[in-house]
């Protein structure tokens, strides 16, 4: 089942560093994701992504000239069938909490840090696959929800008016 | 479907939640057997990928190295663009280095971007500091320094000498 999976899937790779794009798509390769596209910069991501319409985004954080965050910000912009619940996956040299609370502001679907392991892509591309977290979309935010978990709450309803789609 | 807490409603901000169908359910038809797990085939796949880059990465650690030392001077005469060339690379080895087998000097480069991160210019840069990152790193990869502890101990010296620094040179304004 994952194999077949992957093998149909197509993946957008964002890096400014040739060395990690290799690393990325060797391992997608080794995955057997049937098609990869890849980009330099944000940019470029954009440009390849309005053009290839990839189902999943890899990027990294901090390239040049338009980094990673940039990017994700204009894909969440987005509002065109699948395309505007696109799972991406950040990764970051940067662990600090700052970096994270902003990449999950922005809309984030799975962030992995610096040295990226062969099981820790592995698992973020299994949850953004098989395991997407609804989307929430209010004025000022569009991305996954940032709830994980579904844990009971007892307190007084203070929700405002939802639509659920 | 809607819900109205009435409470909130002067307050309301339009909040929508969007199913999101998973890629694998989209791909399989909704009847998909059972949760996507790691495969362990695909995992070994993956590792001897990394293997395979590995060698490759090792002379390109080499080349980046030897290309640090070489930014030291133009630093020291107050270049910013050396400076950010600088940080561009050691930022590529701290990502990189700790995959393909090189932990020690992935912490060196974090160590050493830190301390940049940290400065305000590249004039407050002491080259010093720079130039014990980059040997440390080039002992490390060229096995002068295959002990880890020792390797581990130079980098706390490194970190130690980088917030004394800091600190000496926010009292002297």
């Amino acid at each position: 089942m994952t194999s077949a999976v992957f093998k149909s899937l197509s993946v957008l790779v964002a890096d400014d560093s040739a060395y990690m794009r290799q690393l990325l798509t060797g391992l997608l390769h080794a995955l057997g994701v049937g098609t990869i596209h890849v980009a330099t910069d944000g940019d470029a991501a954009l440009k390849a992504f309005e053009t290839h319409e990839p189902e999943l985004v890899i990027t990294d954080a901090a390239m040049k000239p338009v980094d990673g965050f940039t990017f994700a910000e204009k894909l969440r912009l987005i509002d065109r069938g699948t395309l505007a619940t696109v799972p991406i996956i950040m990764i970051s040299g940067h662990t600090d909490l700052a970096s994270i609370e902003r990449a999950r502001d922005i809309g984030i679907s799975e962030f992995l840090s610096k040295p990226v392991s062969p099981r820790s892509l592995y698992q973020r591309l299994i949850a953004a696959i098989d395991r997407p977290r609804q989307f929430i979309e209010t004025p000022t935010f569009r991305g996954p929800d940032r709830r994980r978990s579904a844990r009971p709450f007892t307190g007084p309803e203070r929700r405002a008016p939802v639509t659920l789609i | 479907m809607k819900t109205v807490n009435p409470e909130n409603e002067a307050n309301a901000v339009d909040v929508r939640f969007i199913r999101v169908p998973s890629i694998a359910e989209r791909k399989l038809g909704p009847d998909h057997a059972g949760p996507m797990r790691l495969d362990p085939r695909m995992l070994d796949n993956m590792q001897q990928t990394i293997r395979g880059l590995e060698g490759k990465y090792g002379e390109t650690l080499l080349r980046q190295i030897d290309g640090l030392f070489r930014l030291l001077d133009d630093i020291a005469a107050g270049s910013q663009s050396a400076c950010d060339r600088l940080y561009d690379i050691a930022h590529d080895m701290r990502g990189l280095a700790g995959t393909f087998g090189h932990p020690m000097i992935s912490r060196f480069a974090n160590s050493l971007c830190t301390y940049i991160e940290g400065t305000v210019s590249s004039e407050r840069l002491d080259g010093t500091i720079l130039r014990f990152h980059i040997e440390a790193m080039q002992d490390t990869l060229s096995g002068r320094e295959n002990n880890d502890i020792i390797a581990l101990e130079t980098l706390r010296a490194l970190e130690r000498l980088i917030k004394t620094t800091i600190r000496e040179r926010r009292i002297a304004g």
